[in-house]
């Protein structure tokens, strides 16, 4: 009886739902395939293509190059007449080329909005040098591709970016001497499973453009896919976003970048050796001089291992500051 | 009432149009005018019906106008202003160091969610396929994208990382190469389906007029053709027939031309406003975030000064009374009941001078390496900031918009009242032209039987 009774509840839902949807109305709807939304790209990335290499520079030694400090540095603000660092007094700021996306090197410091970093603090030992003022510096943010350009049209007076010395380079601007050493690794997420730059052929790996790095990419036997970016940190973005398999240029870069992002780890051994040097235009042999004599006295007076102690640790102990050549 | 030979009440042969033959081989005039009355009947008719057509569909495209496109338009001008003041307050927000000023953040927030709003309101109106979908979808699917970047620049700015910074330029690139254009594409859309409606609401009714022109003169032949040959000078029925049709033309013409004109209204002092004004604000955030962006680019910004300038040439020309703003101004001279909206739009000269004036010097800050008085500048909450001189404008081309949409809904509405009841109204007309010319025709036959 209850159970047929229950029958008949069951059966009038039925009914009264099947109405129900007979009734609902609207205007049909087409549901469109959903696709994703791709992947966001940083501006300016592009499939790298080696440049058409000039012929090759003759052959130099890069921890070698410039000219030898000559007796005592002049006194802050009084610079040899006609000179490049008398142009600086006069104008009273150096204006340097540098990066604001290189953690520990050249980075702008977002609490604060400065640029900071290792390179800088080097840039602020030239200024009180030459100006009697760590300050008096302009900064012109240059990508890695601009840092030569910028110097052969004047727009800077130095560049400080991490910029190695070679022998390419060479014929189109002068270096200090050597006052960084690196060397090419690879960067990777954290279990990815790559083990170094051999396990990456036919993998994106991703550079800046213009760099020694990615060229260094473009030419290795392992075959990686070179992607050029501008700046170091899109390289970390599109790491992040699974858009790249690697990064690779100097670890010292490296650190920086995987001092942001806990999940990525370098991998492999260091594959090249790159001497960072302070870029200057090759018309200021003087303004070279000069500062190779800043940069010596900041090797012998401890202030380069302060600046290490501060902003390098990261990197692993203080290996010392590199040993100046000179050419002459 | 349709044809001349019903036969409602008086007694009658059978059949009398099986007659009508004979009298067309035989005495003429009432074979004539049995035939003449029919074609009276059927144009006054046909003169109902088309004015109810034409009516009907001028009170839609009205309303269509007044309910649906501008709306529509209006809908697509808040959605690219609130991307572009998101992408602008995202900007500057990250160059003032730091965490970001509340107010920005708030501002942030407050342009989104309207984005959000304007995309369901302009999915609701598109249909499902066409390039308004096309553009939707595509915002649609990368807003989310968009604001993920600037949330996770946000957190990275917050562990002092410049990573930050870089994921704010992924961002910012998202929105310039995507969302803007497609945000842009479809309010270009929206304001072309606008012109489109509102030439459909203006579009010369000829079938009406010639209808018309043809009833009044067929009433005209019919009603000569009797004086001549009853020698009675006037037939009431026409004369009522005639009258209706001209009291409907009349109707319809007053009320077209009165709904044109303020059609043409809502044109010349509402919606040609808004789209210079929404152009003119669109160019003005365009600056804003340029200005900001070559801050942070710090020195590598040279192409977003170089957009700054080419933005504040369409918008201003060199003193604020060229290019948008001038074309505004002019406008709200031209049609001048609105003395609010002239005054918000007449001091927008002096504030876009001056915000040139903050920002030539802000650039020679930058340019002589004073980075931080040029932040100060470019950011600064006082009044000599570019901050607040753009506050202003964009705040005085806010107020000139809402009274230009006001004007417009007003001047529109007033299209459509013009319309009220004229489609029955010359329907009926119609249906009294044709019931008059057939009793008066009827009337005369019968004298012949």
């Amino acid at each position: 009886m209850s159970r047929r009774r229950r029958l008949a509840a069951a059966a009038l839902t039925v009914v009264a739902v099947a109405l129900a949807g007979c009734g609902a109305g609207g205007h049909a709807v087409t549901v469109h395939p959903v696709r994703s939304a791709g992947a966001p790209r940083p501006a300016g990335v592009k499939p790298y293509h080696p440049p058409a290499s000039a012929a090759p520079a003759p052959p130099c030694d890069p921890r070698a190059s410039g000219p030898r400090p000559q007796g005592q540095l002049p006194p802050p603000g009084q610079m040899p007449a006609g000179s490049a660092m008398d142009r600086i007094v006069q104008r009273g700021r150096l204006i340097a080329g540098v990066d604001q996306n290189s953690y520990y090197f050249g980075f702008r410091n977002p609490s604060s909005g400065q640029i900071e970093g290792f390179d800088i603090d080097v840039l602020h030992e030239i200024a009180r040098a030459i100006l009697g003022d760590p300050n008096a510096i302009q900064y012109k943010v240059v990508t890695s591709a601009e840092r030569i350009p910028a110097l052969t049209s004047g727009q800077v007076d130095i560049v400080a970016d991490s910029m190695t010395i070679t022998c390419d380079r060479l014929q189109q601007v002068a270096f200090s001497t050597d006052y960084f050493d690196a060397g090419q690794r690879v960067l990777v997420r954290k279990g990815s499973g790559y083990t170094g730059l051999k396990s990456l052929a036919g993998r994106k790996v991703c550079a800046a453009g213009g760099t020694t790095s990615i060229r260094t990419l473009a030419e290795s036997a392992d075959h990686p896919v070179p992607v050029a970016v501008d700046n170091w940190t899109d390289c970390l973005i599109m790491l992040e976003q699974n858009q790249v398999e690697a990064i690779s240029t100097d670890d010292s870069i490296l650190i920086g970048l995987a001092a942001q992002d806990p999940y990525t780890e370098m991998v492999g051994p260091r594959f090249t050796d790159e001497p960072h040097g302070l870029a200057i235009a090759r018309t200021s042999p003087e303004l070279v001089r000069f500062v190779n004599g800043v940069l010596e006295r900041m090797r012998a007076d401890g202030t380069w291992n302060r600046l290490y102690d501060h902003w390098l640790t990261p990197l692993g102990p203080n290996p010392g500051p590199p040993r100046a050549g000179y050419a002459d | 009432m349709t044809t001349t030979t019903a036969r409602p009440a008086a007694p009658a042969p059978a059949r009398p149009w099986r007659r009508w033959p004979e009298r067309v081989r035989g005495a003429g005039t009432p074979a004539v005018l049995a035939g003449g009355g029919v074609l009276v009947v059927l144009v006054c008719l046909l003169f109902g019906l088309s004015g109810l057509v034409t009516m009907t569909g001028r009170a839609d495209a009205s309303r269509a106008v007044a309910t649906r496109s501008e709306p529509l338009s209006v809908d697509g001008q808040e959605l690219y202003r609130a991307l572009s003041d998101a992408d602008a307050t995202a900007a500057s927000a990250f160059l003032s160091g730091g965490l970001e000023p509340a107010a920005a953040r708030d501002r942030y927030q407050a342009d989104i969610a309207d984005a959000g709003a304007a995309l369901a309101t302009a999915f609701g109106a598109a249909g499902e396929t066409g390039p308004a979908h096309d553009d939707l979808a595509r915002i649609s699917s990368q807003l989310p994208v968009y604001t993920g970047l600037v949330e996770t620049a946000r957190t990275y700015n917050r562990q002092n990382f410049p990573l930050g910074s870089g994921y704010l330029r992924e961002a910012s690139t998202l929105m310039r190469s995507t969302l803007l254009p497609a945000a842009n594409r479809l309010y270009r859309l929206q304001t072309a389906e606008l012109a489109s409606d509102r030439s459909h609401a203006t579009a010369a009714p000829w079938v009406l007029l010639v209808v018309g022109v043809l009833a009044l003169a067929l009433l005209g032949a019919v009603q000569r053709y009797l004086t001549l040959r009853t020698n009675r000078l006037l037939n009431p029925g026409l004369l009522v027939a005639s009258g209706a049709v001209l009291i409907g033309l009349a109707w319809v013409f007053g009320a077209l031309t009165a709904q044109a004109g303020h059609l043409d209204a809502s044109r010349q002092s509402g919606s040609a406003q808004v789209q210079v004004l929404t152009e003119a604000r669109a160019a003005a955030l365009e600056m804003r975030s340029d200005e900001g962006l070559t801050l942070v680019a710090r020195g590598d910004g040279a192409r977003f000064e170089t957009d700054f300038a080419a933005a504040s040439g369409r918008l201003g020309g060199a003193d604020g009374r060229g290019g948008l703003l001038g074309r505004a101004r002019r406008l709200a001279a031209a049609h001048p009941p609105d003395a609010k909206a002239r005054a918000a739009v007449d001091t927008t000269a002096a504030d876009f001078a001056g915000w040139l004036k903050v920002h030539r010097d802000l650039r020679a800050e930058d340019d002589s390496g004073r980075y931080n008085r040029a932040v100060e500048l470019a950011t600064g909450a006082d009044r000599a900031t570019a901050a607040s001189a753009f506050a202003r404008l964009d705040g005085e081309l806010g107020t000139a918009l809402a009274h230009a949409q006001d004007r417009f809904a007003r001047e529109a509405s007033r299209a459509r009242g013009a319309l009220t009841g004229s489609a029955a109204g010359t329907a009926i007309l119609g249906l009294v032209a044709a019931a008059a010319a057939g009793y008066g025709i009827r009337q005369r036959l019968w004298e012949y039987r």
